[in-house]
C-alpha cells in the first residue's frame, strides 16, 4: 500500500486542537490573497475585509469571524473589520425564464411550477475588497 | 487609506486543481466517485462490498482519506487492488491538491473506476470538489431521519444517496417516508439505493447501476 503525508493546500496548521472546520481552510485561502495585496502595495495595515458568502455554501459567519481572527493575529490585518454579506441564493427557470429565490428546501419556480436548479448566484465565496494603509515611504527617515 | 476591489474566489485553487484532476481522470476512461458520509455510516464497507460485485469486470483504484490511520486502506488491500492511503493530519476533508498527489501513486493503466472516501464527514467535505464525475453519499438508518434536511448542501450535490444498515430499520425511528420526501425537496433526481451491507441487500442492483453510468462513461470518452 502507498501512503501520502498530505496537507491542505495552503498548510494551514490547525491553531487549536478540535477545531476542524472548513472555515479554516477558506480563511488561509483568504489570509494567502490578503498577503499578496499587502506585499505588492506595500500595506501596513488592512483595516476592512469583505466577504460575499451565498446562502447555498454552508458556510457559518461565527466560524468564519473566529478563524480570521486566529489568521489575523500578529499580522497586518490584525484588528480588522471583517463585514459578511449574505448573497441570496437564486434561480433562473430553465422552463419559463423568471428569476427567484431557492433555499435548500424549495426549489420550484412560483411561475411555471416546475422543478429546475439553474443557480444564478448564491454558492459563492467571494472576497469582494479590502481597506489597507500603505506605509509612509518617509517614516524612516 | 486605500480601497481595493478584488472580487476573487476563495475556492479558486480547489477548483483549479479539481478540474486539472478531472481532466487527467477523464482522458483515461476513468469514471470518479467522490464517497462521503458520516463517520460509521458504512463507506469502507459498502466499498467492499462493491469491489467484490465489480472487480471481475472493472478495473478499481481507490484513494482512501482518513484523518490519521491506515485502517480503511488496509482492509481495502485485501480486496487485491490498488489503494493509496492519504493522511490528512487533522484536516477535516480531503481537497484537490491531496487527491493530485495520490493520483500520481495510482497506476492508472486498465482502471475504469476510482472511488476516493473522503473523511467521514457531512458538512466540510461538500464545498470542496475533488476532480470527480459524482458524489455518493451514504446515511446509514441509525442517523436518524432528519440527517438529509440538518446538512443538505452534502445531499443536495449528491448524485446518489445510499441508504445503509436497512437490516436495522425496525429497530430504528427511521422514516422512509419522511426520508425520501426530504430528499426530494433538496434534488428531484438525486438517485436513492436501499442497501444492507451486512444482510447483502440491494448491493447487486446498486453495483449494476454504478456498472451502467461507468459504462457511458467509457462510450463519452471514446466520442471525445
Amino acid at each position: 500500500m502507498i501512503e501520502v503525508k498530505v496537507c491542505s493546500q495552503t498548510s494551514w496548521a490547525c491553531p487549536e486542537e478540535g477545531q476542524m472546520m472548513h472555515e479554516m481552510s477558506l480563511m488561509s485561502e483568504l489570509f494567502s490573497i490578503i498577503q499578496e495585496y499587502v506585499s505588492e502595495y506595500h500595506l501596513s495595515k488592512v483595516s476592512k475585509v469583505v466577504l460575499r458568502i451565498g446562502e447555498m455554501t454552508c458556510v457559518e459567519d461565527s466560524a468564519l469571524k473566529y478563524a480570521f481572527r486566529l489568521f489575523a493575529r500578529g499580522t497586518e490585518v490584525e484588528g480588522a473589520a471583517l463585514l459578511l454579506k449574505r448573497i441570496d441564493a437564486v434561480c433562473e427557470c430553465q422552463v419559463c425564464g423568471e428569476k427567484y429565490k431557492v433555499d435548500y428546501t424549495d426549489k420550484y419556480c412560483p411561475i411555471c411550477g416546475n422543478y429546475n436548479y439553474n443557480l444564478i448566484s448564491g454558492d459563492e465565496l467571494l472576497l469582494e475588497s479590502l481597506e489597507g494603509e500603505e506605509e509612509e515611504n518617509d517614516e524612516r527617515l | 487609506m486605500k480601497d481595493f476591489n478584488i472580487m476573487r474566489d476563495l475556492l479558486e485553487d480547489n477548483k483549479r486543481l479539481a478540474e486539472a484532476n478531472h481532466e487527467i481522470l477523464l482522458s483515461k476512461g476513468i469514471f470518479t466517485i467522490n464517497l462521503l458520509g458520516s463517520p460509521g455510516a458504512g463507506k469502507t464497507t459498502l466499498l467492499e462490498m462493491l469491489i467484490r460485485e465489480l472487480k471481475d469486470e472493472i478495473g478499481i483504484a481507490v484513494i482512501e482519506g482518513d484523518l490519521y490511520t491506515s485502517n480503511d486502506a488496509d482492509r481495502i488491500e485485501k480486496e487485491n487492488i490498488q489503494v493509496v492511503q492519504l493522511n490528512t493530519k487533522g484536516v477535516c476533508h480531503l481537497e484537490a491538491n491531496m487527491v493530485k498527489e495520490a493520483l500520481a501513486e495510482l497506476d492508472l493503466k486498465d482502471i475504469d473506476l476510482l472511488v476516493i472516501e473522503n473523511v467521514g464527514n457531512l458538512v466540510c467535505t461538500a464545498s470542496f470538489d475533488l476532480g470527480e464525475d459524482i458524489k455518493i453519499t451514504v446515511l446509514s438508518v441509525t442517523e436518524g431521519t432528519d440527517k438529509p434536511i440538518k446538512y443538505p448542501l452534502i445531499f443536495q450535490k449528491s448524485k446518489i444517496v445510499v441508504v445503509n444498515k436497512m437490516d436495522l430499520l425496525a429497530h430504528t425511528d427511521f422514516s422512509l417516508d419522511k426520508f425520501y420526501q426530504d430528499i426530494r425537496t433538496l434534488g428531484e433526481d438525486i438517485k436513492v439505493f436501499e442497501v444492507s451491507c451486512i444482510g447483502n441487500q440491494g448491493i447487486e442492483e446498486f453495483a449494476s447501476y454504478l456498472k451502467k453510468l461507468i459504462k457511458e462513461n467509457k462510450l463519452a470518452g471514446e466520442k471525445n
